[in-house]
């Protein structure tokens, strides 16, 4: 294979990666605005868009042969990464704390814990493995690693929270962070801890009217 | 680069999917919130506008209607007075679609429309359906309504 030939299969596999990050962010917001503007709260619909961006991202996987181990799913970086994660996630708690405090006229006040708060960690992990697992992947392969795929995932994650002021600030933040370690030390499970800690001390200790139960797309709206 | 290929096919397969699932959700959407059953007219009278209103896919039942003059809502009432003339013309299954808003306007030129309410099967989401077209009249001094032609606006 010549240089050129070699050449053009990067800058193919480079724009193929783009087209999947596209794909996968589209059916998201799919779930995110379409569904619910047309059919309500129905979650068989709404699983549709989800399950097709699964779907895909497996295929991509098996294509690509990447193995659950690539993806992060491993314990053996595990403590490497909770050790980049673990600084930056208690100051972003304790900034929430102080954001909470100030919001409720210099008090401390938490809500209720409610069940659904249990499948938090499973909910983080799933996205850690969407954003990171397959968008910083191929956002690394589409522009290379370092600060322009970070970015890319921060700013894809931030977007998907829209139209919610508060999670798209927030999650910007943490997009920037997760996927700066993961890069460093690929592991989902540190990230979706450090997703699941922020996440829950985010919905217990703001005020409801701030964090909108945590409620993003158009749902936002009512 | 038969790898690529495969993603490639599955990147349009799946856009294909997708494409056909918003425009599924996008016609189901419409025909439930805007059923083409609606059907109605408004006119205006001396002292009031009035009309019918049928829902043609649920001929017994009685529609609200919500009237609107200048773009701004007035009144709402339910569709429930005789209008023989309706039944008899094959719109609707009885008589008892006709409704009529009795109205107390200054002088000058105005515009009424109708509209009919209609929920979707769980109530969740609700629209107006124009019932007819926009009814342009003039009120005169001593509170008449006037019909204005097409061509009068």
């Amino acid at each position: 294979m010549t240089s050129h030939e070699s050449n053009k299969d990067e800058n193919i596999d480079r724009a193929l990666a783009g087209w999947e990050i596209l794909s996968v962010v589209i059916s998201c917001l799919i779930a995110e605005w379409v569904v619910l503007a047309f059919v309500g709260n129905s979650k068989i619909v709404g699983a549709i868009p989800v399950a097709l961006a699964l779907a895909f991202m497996i295929f991509s996987h098996r294509q690509r042969g990447e193995s659950l181990r690539d993806l992060g799913f491993r314990t053996d970086n595990f403590l490497p990464a909770v050790r980049l994660l673990v600084l930056p996630t208690i100051m972003a708690g304790a900034l929430i704390l102080v954001l909470a405090w100030l919001m409720r006229g210099r008090q401390f006040g938490f809500a209720p814990f409610r069940p659904r708060f249990l499948t938090v960690p499973l909910w983080a992990l799933f996205q850690q493995y969407a954003l990171q697992g397959f968008i910083n992947r191929r956002a690394q392969l589409a522009a290379g690693i370092g600060l322009k795929s970070i970015l890319l995932v921060a700013v894809i994650f931030s977007a998907v929270h829209l139209p919610n002021p508060l999670l798209t600030g927030l999650t910007l933040m943490g997009g920037l962070l997760w996927a700066a370690v993961y890069q460093r030390a690929p592991n989902l499970f540190a990230p979706a801890l450090s997703h699941t800690v922020l996440s829950v001390l985010l919905a217990l200790s703001l005020p409801s009217h701030l964090v909108y139960n945590l409620r993003v797309g158009l749902k936002y709206f009512g | 680069m038969r790898g690529h290929m495969k993603l490639v096919h599955a990147l349009i397969g799946k856009s294909i999917a997708e494409t056909i699932l918003v425009a599924v959700l996008a016609v189901s959407f419409y025909l439930s919130a805007f059923p083409p059953s609606f059907h109605g007219w408004g006119e205006v009278q001396p002292h009031s506008i009035a009309g019918w209103a049928v829902n043609q896919a649920d001929p017994w039942e009685r529609l609200e209607v919500q009237l609107f003059i200048d773009g701004k809502f007035v009144t709402s009432g339910t569709a429930n007075q005789s209008r023989p003339d309706v039944a008899a013309a094959g719109w609707a299954s009885d008589e008892w679609h006709g409704f009529k808003f009795d109205l107390s306007l200054g002088p000058g030129r105005h515009q009424a429309r109708v509209y009919a309410l209609h929920a979707n099967r769980r109530a969740a989401q609700q629209t107006l359906q124009m019932v007819g077209d926009p009814i342009m009249f003039d009120v005169a001094v001593d509170g008449a309504l006037h019909p204005l032609s097409d061509k009068s606006f």
